[in-house]
């Protein structure tokens, strides 16, 4: 086979190994950048307008600390997602030594709050019982985190 | 909402797998056409058990992991079929074991995906971890069963079957780290002394960082391997600053390293010859540079576009297989193709800090980080190696390096990044 014909061949093989990265960075951009162009569906435009809707109806729930003692009546508003834990940069936190840094997760789907553990030390528990999984919350269940029990009010 | 993820990213995978199958044919053909003048007569049953190969991973990710990342598998595949069509070139009876051990790492990438349905699960066994961990690196000094190999004790042999048990005990041990870092890093990371603008966290939590260090340098005196010494301390280092965030245990250990080396290089032979090797192989060409000078020799001849797939001679350099494969690519598909290599692995540990920080629980964050660290810097060390970047340590080039134990660990250490990628997925989309 004439070498230059092998040369040919061998900047097409190139060229394709290149456009192989090419596409892996055009996936990668549509997760980091244009996710939501990439991801979002076209949906029925009825759905997205009864989104803003739905949130206005919701009301607000709070997360109302009944022990210890000395921070009884403390109340953490809850956002669509806030994590609880002792780092500072939690939405929720907690002056307790047996809490973790970051304990756990509360966040809405469709309008229901679910509560995630994030792999505590001590775990967290929803009225005694372990949470392993989300879970859904409603009000007037007690979180368990550390030494710390809050309530979920309206 | 996940289903949507699910099909993107699943549908990339197949396309990627695809393109990068097409390549991987393409370059057999070429290095068939450059040795023999030839079409190779199974290029036709070839490209069949590449795609099956790789669909057949494609599929269990679709079973068992849908939601996870997309670009991670392929990525591997291309790097797995780029040193697959090298080792073929040059030598045919390498290259059959070689796609035996792929099919090997697959089923172990498949395996591993069932046995871990969630990453969570392998916090559990943390000291069970670190005993295994220990043993595999250990057991290659037991006598009657290790057994030497170009002056490295790192080889297990039982019965006809040889492996090299360092190349597990790295994930083990990552995840060891990952599960005891995880707990101890408020105290490890907790302030003590101000020295000029670096914080040292107190003395005797330096304790974790010596005994690291004591058993690398232990590796590295008993078994002779450089390589593996170096990928264990730098592992360890990597994931206790990831976790503390604590610039000082880098500097420290750093130190204590570079230390080390200075020490091993001045009372052990075989480390001063790596040495000055690196900083001149000129002055032993013929001998204990060979390697180094016929490697340089054949990036050289390379150029910008390389000779062409099977019309170099990287048959020169030895174990061009194994620990030179880069060289090899390096001469006959030049600066594109070798920096095609090191695209595809910036690429892959740029995906795994991706999937570290988006993940959501600090185990499984330190786990993928301390992944991708593994398959960073080794293919740091070995590429510098060759390109004389930093002294020579022979490890494998993972997923290109002709080798069974370290194909199928690096594929063992897929499934996990994959299986904490479809983690991160899961809670950040699935309502229960």
């Amino acid at each position: 086979m004439p070498e230059p014909l092998l040369a040919i061949l061998k900047l097409c093989a190139l060229a394709l190994l290149y456009l192989f990265f090419l596409r892996v960075l055009r996936a990668v951009w549509a997760e980091v950048g244009g996710a939501r162009v990439a991801v979002a569906p076209a949906g029925r435009p009825q759905e997205r307008e009864r989104r803003p809707l739905a949130r206005k109806e919701r009301p607000s729930s709070h997360l109302t600390v009944v022990e210890p003692a000395q921070h009884r009546g403390r109340s953490f508003s809850l956002a669509d997602e806030v994590t609880v834990g002792r780092a500072a940069g939690c939405q929720v936190t907690l002056d307790d030594d047996y809490a973790s840094q970051l304990h756990a997760r509360i966040f809405r789907r469709d309008g229901t709050l679910y509560v995630e553990d994030l792999g505590s030390t001590n775990g967290t528990y929803l009225n005694t019982h372990k949470v392993s999984a989300p879970t859904a919350l409603k009000r007037g269940d007690r979180l368990k985190i550390g030494g710390t029990v809050m309530e979920l009010t309206g | 909402m996940i289903p949507v993820v699910q099909r993107v990213r699943r549908n990339t995978e197949l396309g990627l797998i695809v393109l990068g199958a097409v390549v991987t044919a393409g370059l057999y053909t070429l290095a068939s056409l450059g040795t023999t003048a030839n079409l190779p007569v199974d290029i036709g049953p070839f490209l069949g058990v590449v795609l099956a190969l790789l669909a057949g991973a494609h599929v269990a990710t679709r079973r068992l992991a849908p939601a996870s990342d997309g670009v991670l598998l392929p990525l591997a595949g291309l790097l797995n079929g780029l040193g697959y069509v090298w080792i073929a070139r040059l030598d045919p009876d390498l290259a059959a074991l070689q796609a035996v051990w792929t099919a090997v790492g697959i089923t172990a990438y498949v395996v591993t995906l069932v046995l871990v349905p969630k990453a969570r699960d392998l916090d559990r066994y943390r000291y069970t971890f670190m005993l295994i961990g220990i043993a595999l690196l250990l057991l290659p000094l037991v006598p009657g069963i290790g057994k030497t190999v170009n002056g490295a004790r790192i080889w297990l042999q039982l019965g006809p079957l040889s492996f090299q048990p360092g190349e597990f005990a790295k994930i083990v041990l990552a995840v060891f780290f990952a599960s005891y870092l995880v707990e101890k890093r408020e105290l490890l990371g907790m302030a003590g002394h101000r020295v000029g603008p670096v914080m040292l966290p107190e003395l005797r939590h330096f304790g974790p960082v010596l005994l690291a260090w004591g058993a690398s340098l232990l590796v590295m005196v008993l078994e002779r391997d450089l390589g593996s010494s170096l990928l264990f301390f730098a592992l360890f280092l990597v994931m206790l600053w990831v976790a503390t965030e604590r610039l000082s245990y880098l500097l420290v250990g750093g130190l204590l390293f570079a230390g080390g080396a200075v020490a091993a290089a001045s009372a052990f032979g075989h480390v001063r010859q790596r040495v000055d090797i690196w900083l001149d192989p000129w002055a032993a060409a013929t001998d204990q540079g060979f390697q180094l000078v016929q490697a340089t020799f054949a990036l050289a001849w390379g150029g910008i576009a390389g000779t062409g797939p099977g019309l170099g001679n990287p048959d020169r350099i030895p174990l061009v297989e194994t620990d030179f494969i880069f060289a090899a690519i390096g001469e006959e598909l030049g600066l594109l193709g070798s920096a095609g290599v090191l695209v595809t692995f910036l690429l892959m540990v740029g995906t795994g800090l991706r999937i570290a920080l988006a993940a959501h629980t600090p185990f499984n964050k330190l786990l993928a980080a301390g992944l991708t660290a593994i398959l960073g810097i080794q293919a740091f060390i070995i590429i510098g190696g060759v390109i004389r970047v930093v002294p020579l340590t022979g490890i494998t080039l993972p997923f290109v390096s002709y080798g069974g134990s370290s194909l199928v660990a690096n594929y063992v250490l897929l499934a996990l990044l994959i299986r904490i990628s479809a983690d991160n997925a899961e809670s950040e989309l699935q309502a229960p």
